[in-house]
């Protein structure tokens, strides 16, 4: 009855049971032996990336099938199985997500002070939670392991932004549950594969949408929710879990695009103007309100989340163009956008501040680190040759085909958050010193500096030749245009 | 003739000998000069444990189904593994209290024979197959609660409480009895199987009623259920008794009555009385339920109230399952019930664990993470499925409960359900933020516990974070006792 998968070397299951085994032999060190919780805990992750890779390297691209397909029976009687699998679209993002765990956790090792063996294994459950989501195929457990990993996250030190994400997650996951059960006994079942092939009458499929929104539009996220965001990246502890946040919003979108738009087709054009409009509502107003931040932590926050309504506009545009155009900045975010949390990341270790008016003049004391953080803000703002440019440039080649209207705009949202970074950027590294504020300087180290080249080296291999995320996902993208029958 | 019924009877008949040999153990050692009085209340524990595990053993192995008794008490399937449950609850009750005797030295035997005598009437109260075998095995059971609720004499509050329970227990058992007086006037029949050949077809609603009787004695059998499942409107006493009486008594309290009074509540209204009018009280009654435990337990700053709030709430999710009576609501209900205890052991023990320095308000718990950081994680991820947090056992139980609502219609029931869990992680993170991220001014340092604590909230922990991994075999056997519940 249970086939416990083997740990075979090509087997997502193995990926994520490595993990967990990872984390249960840490939990089993004693809490006084650093050094073997420091060697132990990023050897684990090393190994999973080391393999992640060999998905890449096997997958077939010419099919928009699941792929590497392992399935655990759960409980009897009802069709709820454990069926994990892989697809195109999200292919090259899970590899992402093994490479971006260890950075991030190598990053926020020295600020964390107390409990590091405990930070070790949070991460480790988080990866395989991640990991573990990227490939369900049945939505009630693609929900579940979600808002676990959401709820893996709450381990801040600020109560108030805990409380508040926590309440916002869940109001969505009211009406998602819901929205499962009754479609579990519409049908039966609640693997996509084979709801794919069922209809349902229009007004439920209305009625289920709505649901599925509240619950994607909080973890995505929309206008009127996003304030939980900045509040949680102001409040994660270290570089290490602002990223985390990063990586969640995009799970939600990649969520919406599994789920919601593969799910409900014609509903889905109903709702396009409504999304569109709250998405360049956020594509304005957020980089306006970035300006008037004065938290380090808080701006980029804002800054994301003008980014991923950019991304909903090239989903819901419903082209290949446009929704592999909203997929592409899923990789590219995790390199570009997370790497300004690193440099404010490097800034608060050493000064113990986010507050943008104690900085200025960096550029006399700090120079690698001005070169790096120069770098980034340029792709950031979409340069030709970085990683997002050819992502927003897909997205608003999309929005322009399916809404001219709504394209204007979104580019308007671009020049805005380039003006936005440049103004940041000549805020912190320009300008006069401020001995008075900060004290001690000292340029980035050789552990940071190995890493942003990392980062370097992605955003450029992304932007020069972005073809090869491109590609395994082509079948499937216009797999799910044609389900849909958007053209 | 009753050759057969007393085999079938064997381990009733074995731990009612089991249970009279200990008195007169306890009683002729401890009064004997030669012993010096010894406090044997240690000794006749360990007697006591080991009549249960028998038991247990007794009721695994001997797999009956007959009648016994002219038809007065059942042996089944449901019975069978009904049994279980609380004979699994006093095994769990027993350890636990032996190190809180021997720290309050607290010299009461009686405790334990009182314990094991209630478990006896308990197993009757599952066999009852007439309204006056139910009646009969509810009051001893009852008559020996409200003398442990006042075990501790020179407590003020435990006498209060042992009035409390004693006046708002014989209450609903007069109401109770009224009903059943009813019913058998108007039907002049008590026992079950005739019972429901009545009323099969019978259809009480309020305006058709054939007899007026019966639609009277119907509410009042209900209402003198919920009195002792602690359902809201009937829950005033609760909250105080369980705060009043000592810690070990309210474990007890908040596990076994609800297990043997919901089974009979199945067995009276499922079997015999199957009918929508009353279906509808319980729907209400449930809803009610669920709204103030979330509620009310979010303005708690006590412990034991806080608990006691959450089992009334958590209680509540129950007739969910059996409010409108289809096989998957029974199943989900004693999926439900299991977890339910489960759960209810861990935090029980833990807060026994707690007791040094009288751990009376939440606020007491700060820096646990710090004190004793194993009990702060293990509090936390208990707790956690009182919230429904997902991935434990707790969710699981909630889920299928909310599944099986919406599977025969009940929308609104499921909606309430999951909103109020949603209110209800307020006070679970309320715990969270107390244990990890406070500092108070004094910090309580707590003994450590015992090895039969610790082994218990072992086995409770593991059970219910790791439930979700093979849910296969309770599923299998909550579905046949539903099964032969109901066919």
């Amino acid at each position: 009855m249970l086939q416990f998968p083997a740990l075979s070397h090509l087997n997502l299951s193995g990926l994520i049971l490595r993990l967990l085994l990872g984390s249960i032999i840490l939990l089993l060190i004693p809490d006084s032996r650093i050094q073997l919780i420091r060697s132990i805990g990023p050897r684990t992750f090393l190994i999973t990336f080391l393999y992640s890779p060999f998905f890449w390297i096997e997958f077939d691209n010419s099919t928009a099938k699941f792929q590497f397909v392992e399935s655990i029976r759960w409980p009897p009687y009802s069709n709820i199985n454990l069926y994990i699998g892989i697809d195109g679209i999200f292919l090259s993002s899970a590899v992402l997500t093994t490479f971006l765990i260890p950075i991030r956790i190598s990053v926020g090792w020295s600020s964390i002070k107390s409990y590091k063996k405990e930070y070790m294994i949070a991460f480790l459950i988080r990866e395989s939670l991640m990991i573990a989501v990227s490939r369900m195929s049945d939505f009630l457990l693609f929900h579940v392991f979600f808002e676990s990993v959401s709820i893996s996250m709450f381990r801040q030190r600020k109560i108030q932004a805990a409380y508040q994400s926590f309440l916002y997650t869940l109001s969505g996951f009211v009406f998602m549950l819901l929205a499962i059960s009754s479609i579990s006994f519409q049908t039966g079942t609640t693997d996509l594969r084979i709801l794919l092939t069922t209809e349902s009458s229009e007004w439920r499929q209305v009625l289920l949408r709505i649901a599925f929104f509240a619950s994607f539009a909080v973890k995505v996220p929309m206008v009127p929710v996003h304030i939980r965001l900045p509040e949680a990246y102001v409040e994660a502890p270290t570089a290490g879990s602002v990223i985390s946040a990063g990586i969640l919003s995009k799970l939600g979108t990649y969520g919406s695009l599994r789920f919601s738009i593969l799910m409900f087709p014609e509903v889905t054009f109903f709702f396009i103007s409504f999304i569109c409009t709250l998405s360049v509502i956020a594509i304005i107003y957020t980089p306006l309100t970035t300006v008037r931040q004065i938290d380090l932590k808080k701006m980029i926050a804002y800054f994301s989340v003008a980014h991923m309504n950019f991304v909903t506009i090239g989903m819901f545009s419903l082209n290949i163009q446009g929704i592999e155009g909203s997929i592409s900045p899923m990789l590219s975010h995790g390199l570009v956008l997370l790497a300004p949390p690193l440099c404010v990341g490097a800034l608060y270790d050493r000064h113990k501040t986010r507050l943008v008016k104690y900085y200025g003049g960096l550029v006399s004391t700090m120079s690698i680190f001005c070169t790096i953080s120069l770098f980034f803000t340029l792709a950031n703002m979409s340069l030709l040759g970085s990683s997002s440019f050819i992502g927003e440039f897909l997205i608003l080649i999309g929005a322009f085909e399916r809404n001219s209207l709504v394209a204007t705009p979104a580019a308007l949202g671009m020049i805005l958050g380039a003006a936005y970074f440049l103004w940041l950027y000549n805020c912190v590294v320009f300008g006069n010193f401020k001995p008075n504020f900060l004290k001690k300087f000292s340029d980035l180290n050789r552990r940071e500096v190995f890493i942003s080249l990392l980062f370097i080296v992605g955003v450029i291999w992304m932007g020069v030749y972005l073809e090869v995320f491109l590609e395994c996902m082509y079948t499937c993208v216009s797999n799910l245009v044609q389900h849909g029958k958007f053209d | 003739m009753f050759d057969h019924d007393f085999l079938a009877l064997f381990l009733e008949i074995f731990l009612i000998n089991a249970t009279i040999t200990s008195p007169i153990y306890g009683v002729v050692f401890s009064t004997s000069k030669r012993y010096d009085y010894p406090p044997l209340v240690c000794n006749v524990g360990w007697l006591g444990l080991p009549s249960v595990l028998i038991t247990i053993l007794l009721v695994a192995a001997g797999a009956l189904v007959a009648n016994l008794f002219y038809n007065n008490l059942i042996i089944d399937n449901f019975t069978y593994f009904r049994q279980i449950f609380p004979s699994l609850s006093t095994a769990s009750t027993i350890p636990t209290c032996l190190d809180y005797f021997k720290e309050e030295s607290l010299n009461a035997p009686e405790f334990i024979i009182l314990i094991l005598l209630s478990i006896c009437s308990m197993f009757f109260m599952i066999l009852a197959y007439d309204l006056i075998a139910t009646y009969s095995a509810i009051e001893p059971q009852s008559l020996c609660f409200y003398v442990i609720a006042a075990s501790k004499r020179d407590s003020e509050f435990s006498t209060e409480a042992g009035l409390k329970y004693f006046i708002l227990g014989a209450f609903p058992s007069g109401i109770l009895l009224f009903g059943c007086f009813m019913i058998y006037g108007f039907t002049g029949v008590t026992n079950f199987e005739e019972l429901a050949k009545i009323f099969t077809g019978y259809e009480i609603t309020l305006f058709g009623a054939q007899s007026s009787g019966i639609f009277m004695g119907i509410p009042f059998i209900a209402v003198g259920f919920l009195f002792k499942i602690t359902a809201v409107s009937f829950h005033m006493w609760a909250p105080d008794v369980y705060e009043g009486s000592p810690t070990l008594v309210t474990a007890f309290f908040s596990i076994a009555p609800k297990i043997s009074i919901l089974a009979n509540m199945l067995r009276v209204f499922i079997y015999s009385f199957y009918d929508p009018t009353w279906q509808q009280l319980f729907f209400f009654c449930s809803i009610a339920f669920m709204i103030l435990g979330a509620l009310a337990a979010m303005a708690q700053n006590k412990v034991k109230r806080l608990l006691a709030y959450s089992s009334i709430g958590h209680v509540g999710y129950l007739p969910i399952g059996f409010s409108r009576g289809t096989i998957e609501g029974i199943q989900s209900l004693l999926i439900a019930m299991f977890i339910y205890v489960l759960m209810t052991i861990n935090v029980s023990v833990t807060v026994l664990a707690l007791r040094k320095n009288r751990l009376k308000y939440i606020a007491d718990l700060g820096a646990l993470a710090k004190t004793n950081r194993i009990l702060a994680i293990t509090l936390s991820i208990t707790m956690s499925p009182y919230a429904g947090i997902l991935l434990l056992a707790g969710f699981c139980s909630k889920f299928y409960l909310f599944f099986a609502a919406l599977g025969c219609g009940a929308y609104s029931l499921a909606f309430v359900g999951i909103v109020t869990s949603v209110t209800s992680r307020f006070y679970y993170i309320r715990f969270v933020k107390i244990m990890y991220f406070d500092t108070p001014e004094t910090w309580i340092i707590y003994k450590p516990m015992d090895r039969e604590k610790l082994l218990l909230l072992a086995i409770t922990l593991f059970s219910t974070t790791s439930f979700f991994l093979y849910p296969s075999p309770l599923f299998l056997v909550t579905h046949e006792m539903a099964l032969s519940l109901c066919l």
